[in-house]
């Protein structure tokens, strides 16, 4: 069952943004499915979550947007990461592995 | 991102949001095309899945609009929450600023009325005052004969219109008794140069100008009031001068109060009469109104070819005359411009220790609060986020200072008009829209000058640093920029302390000066005459005589004079003489200072007579004579006897000899108790000023004789009034307005500079107390004294006091210059006064330091151990 965006914690749907952002510049609906792609459908990112993310993202300095032509020859915006982003992934990706560490080993050791 | 980007509003253009979005449902439409579905249903689920495209724009633009709005809501909020939470903390810095920004605006609103408005006319800045002037010698002659008015302003092309006018107390008989006035008699065209319309009636109709036309004459807005209760039937009315009547065609409206306040009339000088066509008259103080666009280089090169041109017709008159034009507000401002900068000055630097103070105890503050900034920090706030909201703080507490501050500075208006009743246009200070502004501005300044720094540096530890960080023991108990704040901040009070000191060593000085004359038990009264009765000096010289005669048989009166300007108040009327005997020395020219007596002045004024006899009197100077004062004596008889000579002016004047020298004189500060005195002739006679200064000498209270002087001058003059009845005393404590102003605030100022600059100290002392308990504790546990302790902490304060003053004192070496020009009998780098305050900064701030220091000693070993 996929999982959508009110199940998910909040700022998380940030961090998977950054992460994909890092692999590349990308349009929005690129963001969308890879995140559907790489989670096995899992989960879903409705669009009137994933735009409003991207422009606060932007507006933080976090992402980094440019317009540019998409592989079928269309207009797109494109995001890319920015220096300041890419401190801000690691700290959160640090900060998520640290929490989901802690859970696992709560789960496992109260089992 | 720049931070400062941060700060700028940001906006989703909504053509590239259409367009991003759109992309986004086309990608979605291929890629159901491409599995297989019908264009028609592909485009249906593409729709589907996207959702409301409206409610995402929506939510979008909202990223941008409404979160600015909330995070100041929230913010300002916050900060609410924040002081309320810190009661003594918030109040602290807000009478801080109170004083800071209240004393700050104060000021402003001074310079603001006298210095920057414009002149409360119409195009004010175009207003200028036209003088001539004898260029061989310092000879203020000033005033223009009415031939050479009409002359300037005809020949000229720089100037719109040129008027001129002189004032009068005259005596006005209408009615039942009568009234003292105070009539100003104008040239053509002055409400034109003006450019004020009466408020009821009109202007002088150009008949009205010339000799032999109707008389007629404008009233102010009070005399209307005052005499007809503002009743427009006035209008019409005829008024009673002298020999003048006069039909009142208007009146002006009550803001037009030129040449000053006490203004009832102005009555035209017509054109034409038998004196027009005399050059040699000084009657007009003169007022031009500028051409658009024409500056003041023009305006005088023009001017002096029109003279020039004027020399060269009417070489005996003209030949020696030059021009000088100034703007109107800088002739009306004079001095003060000096002071009141001065005084800016020094309430900037009492802004910048209030700011001072604050920094400190903001960066005290912020180090308390690391743990909350750290963890919102990793909560995900920005810095800048964190920044703006600790600045909102602080801008919070500014606003607060300057809304409370406002009230000091509504009380400002007063304060300068106790102070300095003469200041020039203090009437106009007032608390308007510009003073909140200016208020406004500086809580902003403010917010940035104290907020900006302690934010930033309280917010400049990275996440990882800050959130290890969870032990206060670790908060470090020495403060470098915390003790260099407070050094700083005793400097600058150090600087304005030196400031008023030197003032009130000045202002000591000059009240211990001994003028050479007595001005206590001295009465001075004012009795109406026109200058129609210089025609015949004779008959003028008779009645003025008469009125002394009188005056003088009263009981409780000592002596009685006249003269035409009051002693100690400065009139400069310097101009070149000779002795007619023998001919000019021209290596040794004879300048000295004019005064015009009558006889019974050295009485009066008790100034003693040296050599030779008083006055005699007269109603030209060959038969009254003359006096010379010592210095006069001493710098230019050379050793041989000057009694019975006789000098007169170089170059001829209506007023000034030949007269017979019959005395000298003890030197007097005729010119003010500020200045040595100089060379001076004391010419005797009356009749040449219809309306000098009467002097009085009494037994009791000057003042106790006004009544009975009143109706005694009633019984001998019915036509005349008696007028501006005050003891000299206080005509020389009003010349000393300023001075008294500009001392006083000062002081005023320093004195809140140094309780503010021990508050810092107190403090920041206090709080590194504080922070080292632990440390005191344990040293007292291990057996250290407490009195080592008390000194300990006593010398860190008066360490910092020490080197404070040492900068202050070298600050206020560099800035002594600024009060050149305003010291009398003290040198601005004076030693005595400079180690006077030195010693009373450590002495309050040894008191200052004594109490954290005492504290520190007190500390219980065990209990501070315990807590940890």
């Amino acid at each position: 069952m996929p999982i959508e965006k009110s199940d998910l914690l909040q700022g998380t749907l940030d961090l998977l943004i950054l992460k994909i952002v890092a692999l590349g510049p990308v349009h929005g609906y690129g963001i969308s499915q890879r995140i559907r792609q790489i989670s096995k459908e899992v989960l879903q990112v409705q669009q009137g979550s994933l735009y409003p993310a991207l422009h606060r993202l932007e507006k933080r300095g976090w992402l980094e947007a440019e317009w540019g032509q998409s592989s079928n020859g269309r207009e797109a915006k494109f995001y890319r990461l920015s220096a300041k982003g890419r401190r801000q992934l690691a700290s959160e990706e640090s900060n998520w592995n640290r929490l989901a560490g802690a859970v696992s080993q709560i789960l496992e050791t109260a089992s | 991102m720049s931070w400062w980007k941060f700060f700028l509003p940001k906006r989703a253009s909504g053509a590239q949001l259409d367009s991003e979005l759109r992309f986004h449902i086309d990608e979605l439409i291929e890629a159901n095309i491409a599995r297989g579905m019908p264009p028609e249903e592909a485009r249906r689920r593409a729709m589907l899945e996207f959702g409301g495209q409206e409610q995402v724009k929506e939510e979008v633009r909202d990223v941008y609009r409404v979160r600015i709005m909330d995070s100041a809501v929230a913010n300002v909020k916050s900060a609410m929450r924040f002081l309320r939470k810190s009661p003594s903390f918030s109040a602290t810095i807000i009478l801080t600023l109170a004083l800071g920004i209240g004393a700050n605006s104060a000021v402003f609103s001074a310079i603001d009325a006298i210095l920057l408005r414009p002149l409360p006319f119409p195009e004010g800045d175009q207003l200028m005052r036209l003088e001539q002037f004898r260029r061989k010698v310092k000879n203020p002659l000033g005033r223009l004969a009415p031939v050479r008015l009409e002359d300037w302003n005809r020949m000229n092309s720089t100037f719109q219109a040129i008027t001129g006018y002189y004032t009068e107390d005259a005596s006005e008989s209408s009615g039942m008794l009568p009234e003292k006035v105070t009539a100003a008699f104008v040239a053509p065209r002055f409400l034109q140069v003006w450019g004020v319309a009466p408020e009821l009636g009109r202007d002088f109709r150009p008949e009205e100008e010339h000799w032999g036309g109707p008389s007629a004459v404008l009233i102010s807005d009070q005399f209307w009031r005052r005499r007809s209760g503002g009743d427009p039937s006035a209008l019409g009315q005829k008024l009673r001068l002298g020999e003048l009547s006069l039909t009142i065609v208007g009146v002006m409206p009550s803001s037009f109060l030129f040449p000053d306040r006490d203004v009832d009339l102005w009555v035209p000088v017509m054109l034409g009469g038998p004196f027009s066509e005399n050059r040699g008259l000084t009657w007009y103080l003169t007022i031009g109104r500028l051409k658009r666009g024409v500056t003041l280089g023009q305006a005088r090169a023009n001017l002096a070819t029109v003279q020039e041109q004027l020399g060269k017709a009417y070489p005996n008159t003209d030949g020696d005359l030059g021009v000088s034009i100034e703007p109107l507000k800088e002739t009306t401002v004079g001095g003060a411009r000096k002071s009141l900068w001065m005084l800016f000055g020094s309430v900037s630097l009492l802004l910048l220790i209030a700011c001072t103070n604050i920094v400190t105890l903001l960066l005290a503050r912020a180090t308390q609060r690391e743990h909350e900034i750290s963890v919102r920090f990793s909560l995900g706030a920005p810095r800048a986020a964190i920044v703006v909201q600790l600045l909102t703080e602080t801008f919070v507490l500014a606003l607060g200072g300057a809304g409370l501050g406002l009230i000091v500075a509504g009380a400002a208006a007063r304060v300068f008009r106790t102070l300095a009743r003469d200041l020039p246009r203090v009437g106009e200070i007032r608390l308007d829209a510009r003073v909140v502004w200016y208020s406004l501005l500086c809580s902003v300044v403010v917010t940035i000058l104290c907020g900006l720094f302690p934010a930033i540096r309280g917010t400049r530890r990275n996440l990882s640093s800050a959130l290890a960080q969870t032990s206060r023991s670790q908060v470090s108990g020495r403060h470098p920029l915390q003790w260099l704040l407070v050094g700083v901040q005793v400097t600058l009070a150090v600087t304005l302390l030196s400031g008023a000191g030197l003032l009130l060593r000045s202002f000591q000085a000059l009240g211990r000066v001994s003028p050479g004359f007595d001005p206590s038990h001295v009465l001075t009264f004012h009795i109406t005459g026109s200058y129609a009765e210089t025609a015949s000096p004779e008959k003028l010289a008779q009645r003025i005589d008469g009125t002394i005669d009188t005056v003088r048989h009263l009981p409780g009166v000592e002596a009685a004079a006249t003269s035409s300007e009051l002693p100690g108040l400065a009139r400069e009327y310097e101009t070149e003489l000779k002795f007619s005997e023998g001919e000019v020395n021209l290596e040794r020219k004879i300048l000295a200072e004019n005064r015009f007596i009558s006889e019974g002045y050295l009485a009066a004024m008790k100034i003693p007579l040296l050599e030779g006899e008083d006055c005699r009197r007269g109603f030209r100077t060959q038969e009254g004579g003359a006096l010379v004062n010592r210095s006069f004596a001493n710098t230019y008889f050379g050793g041989s006897p000057g009694i019975g000579r006789h000098v007169q002016a170089v170059i001829g004047s209506l007023f000034i000899g030949p007269g017979e020298i019959r005395g000298i004189v003890g030197d007097a500060r005729e010119e003010g108790f500020d200045r040595e005195p100089s060379p001076t002739v004391y010419w005797c006679g009356n009749g040449f000023d219809p309306d000098p200064f009467y002097l009085v000498r009494t037994q009791a209270k000057p003042m106790a004789m006004a009544e009975i002087l009143r109706r005694k001058v009633h019984e001998i003059e019915p036509g005349r009034s008696l007028f501006a009845v005050k003891p000299l005393e206080e005509h020389l404590d009003e010349a000393f307005g300023e001075n008294r102003l500009r001392t006083y605030l000062l002081s005023f100022f320093a004195a809140t500079a140094l309780s503010l600059a021990c508050v810092g100290l107190y403090g920041t002392l206090n709080y590194s107390v504080m922070v080292r308990r632990r440390e005191v504790g344990l040293r007292l546990a291990l057996g250290a004294l407490r009195e080592q302790i008390v000194k300990q902490f006593l010398l860190q304060g008066l360490r910092v006091t020490l080197l404070g003053c040492l900068a202050g004192w070298g600050l206020a070496s560099a800035f002594a210059r600024v009060l050149s020009g305003m010291l009398f009998g003290v040198s601005p780098t004076d030693a005595a006064t400079l180690s006077a305050v030195i010693f009373l900064v450590l002495a309050v701030a040894g008191a200052a330091s004594l109490v954290p220091a005492i504290r520190a000693a007190y500390v219980e070993p065990m209990q501070v151990l315990h807590e940890e």
